[in-house]
């Protein structure tokens, strides 16, 4: 017995030097990424947050100017106006991305031959959906000329300039981010695989539907899924830039209709010289979406069922 | 993931310590110290066309080739990414030496004292070719920031080869109304069926407004710097070119749109599918041989008013400027006099950036231009001018956004003209006061 416990002892205190030599070297490895952290990340949102109480201009030394920057932000029209444009992008377009992921995700889950090819065939818009080539692209598809119009040539719809018309600019960006469904979609399709089959078994027994098994089995334990895709995409889609900056070619046009709130930030901070006032904004924007994150991890309580 | 938020971070990093650095940096070296002996290292920027950048990068290399012991690096980008790349370059402190500047920016940088006053580089920078009117609009506070490159002036490019097709006559330039171009444009509208419109809108640049502004007797700023256009005068130029739009005179709001924000050789003008079109004198070779047909400079139609005579101005094209910053500003003034006063570089350059400002060298130059080069010459020496504008002020070097907004405002029916223009004046003055 006591040589066994002796062994024992042994093998544990093995264990935690070699533990203990493992975690050097993982802080090792690490250390780039905290310098990354710290140097990168961490000092310039330090960084901005005091600029965002100055008047800096880019090329002279900021001067603090108390909250006027923020007393600014209540009477700023435009700034109202970039929200309204970031508030109706986000809540339709990520609910359209995830009802779409998700119906594919479902799709796909049914056993199709060449899974991984569709797979891979939705996921690379999500790869590319907010580079600048994609959005080089789709200027060019819902352009007056473009390939979008061409279509409806053929059903003898007239032509007109999707991206340049203010009524319909922003729809074009919804659509471009809904088409970026695949992150999601892949995320969904693992959970699809987690839920036991045994449990839809068991409602066609008992005389459930598709519907019916849909509703009562495969939303609430995919829940935790939805919610975690649903906080992604939301903090994702106010982030939005590119797509914006490069359809309207930064200008957030037609008269401001794609004019996105990173779009002004940027307008402000680099047109303007107004870097004081867009380190506001840019604090104000991160406000915005921890409210809205809180919001969610609030409201999923409600509706998030976790099995274990 | 696009535009991230780390990278929107390291480029405020960048910037906050560049600006730290600026803060308590300086100036460079000495504008009016001897030229180094000793291999120096110059950096050049503009903007502009694949034409411009291979006619500019000739004209460096004539420079090296005559100073050996200096190298010019070129970086050259197209007009939007050049004024965000310049302003976090100069904020970063790692500003070029020699910078293209505009009109529209040059009083946001001089007076925020990142350009070197090149009143103090006279040993190695010569201005007495130069006409001083002409020196006068790169000046701010009385100090001489920038040296224009050449002069340009606005005008009407008229396709005579769609006019002659549809038998249309070429309208008097010296005597034409507004009300003509309207009149001719439907003209062409009519008899191409719609595949050509008369008009390509314009409404979207400074010169167009500043024109407009200046037949009523006005001026976009006054003498001070605060917005001086009456409301009337602006709701009055948009007003015309919502009848345009309207009677079909212009293409529909959404296709003008889209072409403004294209590159010139996707304009109405380039494409041969617009009669008349609104440009500065210095595209009109670039437009040439993106249309292939033959262009005709006209001059602006009048409104009947006296103060139309004196509405047409030079527009300083652009300017070379030097960054206070730099730390070889002796040899930067020597590359500049080269590109503005010697006729090796003139020869090279041509009038891409305008007319070129010397006289010498206009001279030179001017006789063995190219057809269209040459018309362009031929019509700013022979257009009557009055004095030019006031420089931009600082804080509205996005004067043409705000008014492009606007103009798409109007087109698309969103605000009458005379709602915007009461909107416009208060923005831009808005923003001319809080720099």
């Amino acid at each position: 017995m006591s040589a066994l416990g002796e062994l024992r002892r042994l093998g544990a205190s093995r264990a935690g030097q070699a533990h203990q030599r493992d975690n050097k070297a993982a802080f090792l490895f690490l250390l780039p990424w905290f310098a990354g952290l710290l140097l990168i990340t961490a000092g310039p949102v330090a960084a901005s947050f005091v600029l965002g109480f100055t008047d800096y201009n880019l090329l002279q030394p900021p001067e603090f100017n108390g909250l006027e920057n923020i007393q600014r932000m209540l009477t700023d029209e435009r700034l109202h106006h970039s929200l309204a444009v970031t508030f109706t992008y986000v809540l339709i377009s990520v609910p359209l991305q995830l009802a779409a992921a998700l119906g594919l995700a479902m799709l796909l889950d049914r056993g199709l031959r060449g899974l991984a090819f569709y797979r891979s065939a939705f996921y690379l818009p999500s790869l590319l959906g907010s580079s600048v080539a994609i959005a080089v692209l789709w200027r060019q598809i819902f352009g007056a000329e473009g390939l979008f119009n061409q279509l409806l040539g053929l059903f003898g719809v007239s032509a007109r300039g999707w991206i340049s018309d203010p009524d319909t600019a922003l729809s074009t960006l919804i659509v471009l981010n809904v088409w970026t469904f695949g992150a999601p979609m892949v995320i969904f399709l693992a959970g699809l695989r987690q839920i036991p089959v045994m449990y839809y078994e068991a409602a066609s027994v008992d005389g459930a539907g598709r519907w019916t098994q849909f509703r009562k089995i495969t939303l609430p334990l995919l829940s935790p899924i939805i919610f975690f895709n649903l906080v992604l995409q939301i903090i994702h889609a106010f982030q939005s830039f590119t797509q914006a900056f490069v359809v309207s070619g930064g200008t957030g046009g037609p008269s401001d209709s794609t004019m996105f709130y990173t779009l002004y930030l940027y307008q402000r901070g680099f047109h303007n010289f107004d870097m004081g006032y867009a380190s506001a904004l840019a604090w104000l924007l991160l406000i915005i979406i921890a409210a809205f994150t809180a919001v969610n991890f609030w409201a999923a309580k409600r509706w998030v069922f976790y099995d274990d | 993931m696009g535009y991230s938020r780390r990278e929107a971070l390291t480029l405020a990093a960048g910037i906050l310590a560049g600006g730290s650095l600026a803060a308590c940096g300086g100036g460079g070296g000495d504008a009016g110290g001897d030229i180094s002996k000793e291999a120096v290292k110059l950096r050049f920027t503009w903007w502009g066309s694949d034409a411009r950048h291979k006619r500019t990068q000739q004209a460096i290399d004539l420079f090296t080739k005559k100073y050996p012991n200096i190298t010019v690096s070129g970086e050259f980008k197209e007009w939007n990414g050049y004024w965000d790349s310049l302003a976090t370059t100069v904020a970063a402190n790692d500003a070029p030496d020699i910078i293209q500047m505009d009109e529209l920016y040059l009083a946001s940088y001089a007076e925020r004292g990142a350009l070197l006053d090149l009143g103090a580089a006279t040993k190695h920078l010569k201005t007495d070719g130069i006409d001083p009117a002409a020196l006068d609009t790169g000046k701010v506070d009385g100090k001489q920031y920038a040296i224009p490159t050449g002069v340009a002036a606005y005008a009407i490019v008229a396709n005579t080869t769609i006019l002659d097709q549809y038998k249309i006559p070429l309208p008097d330039d010296a005597t034409w109304t507004w009300d003509d171009l309207k009149r001719i444009g439907a003209d062409v509208s009519k008899a191409s069926g719609g595949k050509v419109t008369g008009v390509q809108s314009w409404g979207f640049d400074t010169g167009g407004l500043n024109i407009w502004a200046r037949q009523a007797g006005a001026t976009l700023y006054d003498a001070a710097g605060k917005v001086a256009i009456p409301p009337a005068v602006l709701a009055g130029f948009w007003q015309y070119l919502l009848d345009l739009a309207k009677q079909g005179i212009a293409p529909a709001p959404s296709v003008t749109v889209e072409r403004a924000g294209a590159p010139l050789d996707q304009s109405g003008t380039a494409t041969n599918t617009s009669a008349f079109g609104a440009w500065w004198t210095n595209q009109l070779p670039s437009l040439s041989t993106a249309s292939g047909q033959s262009l005709k400079l006209l001059r602006l139609p009048g409104n009947g008013q006296p103060a139309a005579a004196q509405s047409p101005y030079y527009k300083p094209s652009m300017f070379w400027s030097v960054s206070s910053r730099s730390r070889q500003p002796a040899e930067a003034a020597l590359f500049v006099d080269f590109l503005l006063n010697t006729t090796e570089a003139g020869d090279v350059l041509q009038t891409d950036r305008g007319v070129p400002s010397n006289s010498t060298v206009r001279a030179a130059v001017v006789p063995k231009l190219a057809a269209n080069d040459k018309a362009a010459a031929d019509y700013v020496s022979a257009l009557k001018v009055g004095a030019a504008p006031r420089v931009t002020p600082n804080g509205a070097s996005s004067v043409e956004a705000i008014l492009k907004r606007h103009s798409e405002e109007v087109l698309f029916e969103r605000q009458t003209p005379q709602k915007a223009a009461e909107s416009f004046i208060a923005e831009l003055q808005k923003e001319i006061d809080a720099a």
